[in-house]
């Protein structure tokens, strides 16, 4: 057995990163896509619908991701439909970060001003072009920002998913198999930080890029 | 699902040992955001030292601790530290790297306080004869707690969140206690959905009484 | 008596002001006017020590305001200051927005302080907003709360900088009233201001400012109706 970091692990590794990203990633699209629907919801709808689905939004927020998960998973298997680790993360991670976009969603509807939102509609728009022509590109700017600080969020609690046991690795679970053999916890553990900071990094990098090219101005909303 | 019959008997004789979790959970909690929250105090000061060192100090923490995973933070507390010959418990090591996490966020948190209230202020303060330490304590430090409190409270519930991740580290925590507890009765889901009732009892709680405290004492 | 003698401030490589001479004597009111930019709020600042001086020297009541052997806070209770933006507390109620200084720096009792201020507060015209918060008034009755914060403290000198430029102008007259009276009372004033009427009419002497130097300076008849430089004339025909 080879008890020394090679050229391969460090492939590994970046595979780990692979993953890591692609985790993200759908489950970014994914939990962008409920999110939007549910922060549109409370934005236009009744009283009722807007303070349950605040209730869901309230329990995404103060439970454990990782509870959350085997909490998922062990229902998944007393209803009698066990499921691979690395779809029902990418599930869990999806509702998960469904619930902060909802906020940001909402909040990003109600930055547009009230008398923005009726001129259009006096000009004889439809409550339906008012929102694509108008509302979504001026919130978009709007919660631009926070929204990729959620995502870079989502992509440091994707290394939860990973210490459950769903393959393939990613990266910090393949780290931690690399520990297990070549017995080098920090500078491998260092590695996989530096992996993170250099993805977060690059992430942030895009966003404020697209931000100057677009005028974007930061709005933190958290 | 139809021939699953839920079984909370087994929880609720469990319940002491699920509320000796909650306890630990609260403990990491509130030490790992005091502990954050003084170090923030300092870095904040630091970030606008003249001394090149320490301001590059405060940047490096800032962005370790915000761009890299609490989980990689604790692992490298737990197991990294081992190569130079530190042993954590799993509890040091829990404590110690959310309270390094809480201190990169409260850092930035505390920045946007101070730079809420307007430099007019201290010289208004000044101006009437106050001296630096009063300046601070009567009038610039009321006007960035006002600023930071709800952010801090969702900070504090995010340490509560992240201390979870001691169940990866052996810690009984809430979820720690809860895993374990499961693993003797095999009811998964009765034990994780009480937890997690817990979990929101406790967050909701939080919330409450800061939103009670914001409103009644700080006009927010 | 406060003594400006050949002050000179810049900030990095702006030369902020330029050599001021200038002395207050007690009991009279000096009027700074001048092109946004030219350096009175700077001085009034540096009167009180809330900045610091590069070249000569500031001399309140004789004693150095910028040597380093001057108890600063203790100099500041001699002279009073009110600000554009009023700058007033708004964490505090107007009540304690008076008080907090005199409990602190003259170390009132909560009783002595709490009725000095509310006298003061009455005198201004804000009895009824005692225990309102500055985000409850209007900018003249911020700007009030403002004039008592600084009259409570019973200083000896006033420095009000365009303490009316903020407001809008149907509530100028309720704060120049208050100047008026103090006028009356004796109180010793620098006041910076736009409102050259009102400086005509109260200022013993008004000084014009110019890329911080004092142009020209002399009586209100003498310098506003009858300026000797052209830079005056051009100045105060363009705010007349
Ligand atoms: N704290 C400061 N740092 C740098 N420049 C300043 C500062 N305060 C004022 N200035 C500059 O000094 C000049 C004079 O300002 P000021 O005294 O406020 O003029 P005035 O009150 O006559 O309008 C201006 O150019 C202003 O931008
Ligand atoms: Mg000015």
């Amino acid at each position: 057995m080879n008890y020394s970091f090679t050229l391969n692990d460090l492939l590994f590794m970046s595979q780990g990163a692979l993953i890591t990203f692609v985790l993200t990633i759908s489950s970014g699209i994914i939990g962008t896509f409920i999110g939007f629907f549910i922060g549109w919801a409370r934005s236009s709808s009744s009283k009722i619908i807007f303070y349950l689905l605040g209730i869901y939004i309230d329990i995404i927020r103060s439970v454990p991701l990782i509870l959350q998960f085997v909490l998922f998973n062990s229902f998944m298997a007393i209803a009698g439909y066990p499921m691979d680790p690395f779809l029902s993360g990418i599930l869990t991670l999806s509702v998960y970060i469904s619930g902060y976009v909802a906020e940001v969603i909402l909040a990003g509807i109600n930055s547009v001003p009230k008398v923005t939102r009726n001129s259009s509609r006096g000009l004889g728009m439809t409550y339906l072009q008012d929102f694509i022509f108008i509302v979504i590109p001026i919130g978009f700017k709007n919660i631009f920002p926070s929204w990729t600080g959620l995502m870079l969020g989502l992509m440091k609690d994707t290394s939860l998913i990973a210490v459950m046991g769903a393959t393939p690795p990613e990266l910090l679970r393949s780290s931690q198999i690399i520990i297990n053999r070549v017995h080098e916890p920090i500078l491998i553990l260092l590695g996989a930080g530096v992996f993170y900071y250099v993805m977060c990094y690059l992430i942030t990098y895009l966003a404020e890029k697209y931000e100057e090219k677009n005028h974007i101005k930061s709005m933190e909303i958290r | 699902m139809l021939d699953y019959t839920f079984q909370w008997k087994v929880v609720w004789k469990r319940l002491p040992d699920l509320f000796e979790g909650a306890i630990l959970t609260l403990e990491l909690t509130i030490l790992s955001s005091i502990i954050g929250l003084l170090i923030a105090s300092i870095l904040v000061i630091w970030q606008k030292n003249d001394n090149i060192f320490l301001r590059n100090f405060t940047k490096t923490w800032i962005s370790i601790a915000r761009n890299t995973p609490a989980l990689l933070q604790i692992y490298i507390a737990y197991f990294g530290l081992g190569s130079f010959g530190i042993h954590l418990s799993s509890y040091v090591a829990v404590l110690g790297a959310i309270a390094f996490n809480n201190a990169g966020y409260m850092t930035e948190i505390l920045r946007g306080g101070f730079s809420s209230v307007s430099k007019n202020q201290n010289q208004a303060a000044k101006g009437l004869g106050l001296n630096n330490f009063q300046t601070y304590v009567y009038v610039i430090y009321p006007q960035v707690l006002k600023t930071v409190f709800l952010p801090m409270t969702n900070q504090f519930i995010w340490a509560m969140m992240g201390t979870s991740l001691g169940i990866i580290i052996g810690l009984q925590e809430l979820t720690g206690m809860t895993t374990f507890l499961q693993s003797q009765t095999f009811r998964p889901f009765e034990f994780y959905f009480i937890a997690a009732l817990i979990y929101i009892f406790i967050s909701k709680s939080i919330l409450l009484s800061s939103g009670f405290i914001a409103k009644k004492y700080l006009r927010i | 008596m406060i003594k400006i003698k050949d002050v000179h401030k810049s900030y990095g490589d702006l030369k902020v002001l330029d050599g001021i001479d200038l002395e207050v004597n007690n009991g009279e009111v000096v009027c700074l006017v001048g092109a946004s930019g030219s350096g009175k709020s700077t001085l009034l600042l540096c009167v009180n020590a809330l900045e610091g001086i590069d070249k000569g020297e500031v001399l309140v009541d004789e004693i150095s305001v910028h040597d380093k052997n001057t108890n600063q806070n203790e100099l500041r209770k001699k002279l009073g200051i009110v600000f554009q933006q009023f700058n007033t507390f708004p964490h505090l109620t107007a009540l304690n927005n008076v008080s907090l200084a005199l409990k602190l720096v003259l170390k009132m009792s909560k009783k002595e302080s709490n009725d000095l201020a509310e006298e003061h507060l009455i005198k201004v015209g804000l009895k009824e907003k005692l225990n309102h918060y500055p985000s409850e008034l209007s900018g003249g009755q911020q700007q009030r709360l403002a004039i008592a914060r600084a009259l409570a403290m019973s200083p000896s000198y006033l420095l009000l900088d365009e303490i009316t430029s903020a407001l809008d102008p149907e509530l100028v007259g309720e704060v120049l009233d208050t100047l008026r009276m103090l006028a009356d009372e004796g109180m010793t004033m620098i006041v910076v201001t736009h409102e050259i009427p009102f400086a005509r009419e109260v200022a013993n002497r008004v000084a014009f400012f110019h890329e911080g130097k004092i142009h020209e300076i002399g009586s209100p008849k003498d310098l506003i109706s009858n300026p000797k430089k052209i830079r005056t004339k051009e100045f105060l025909s363009k705010i007349l």
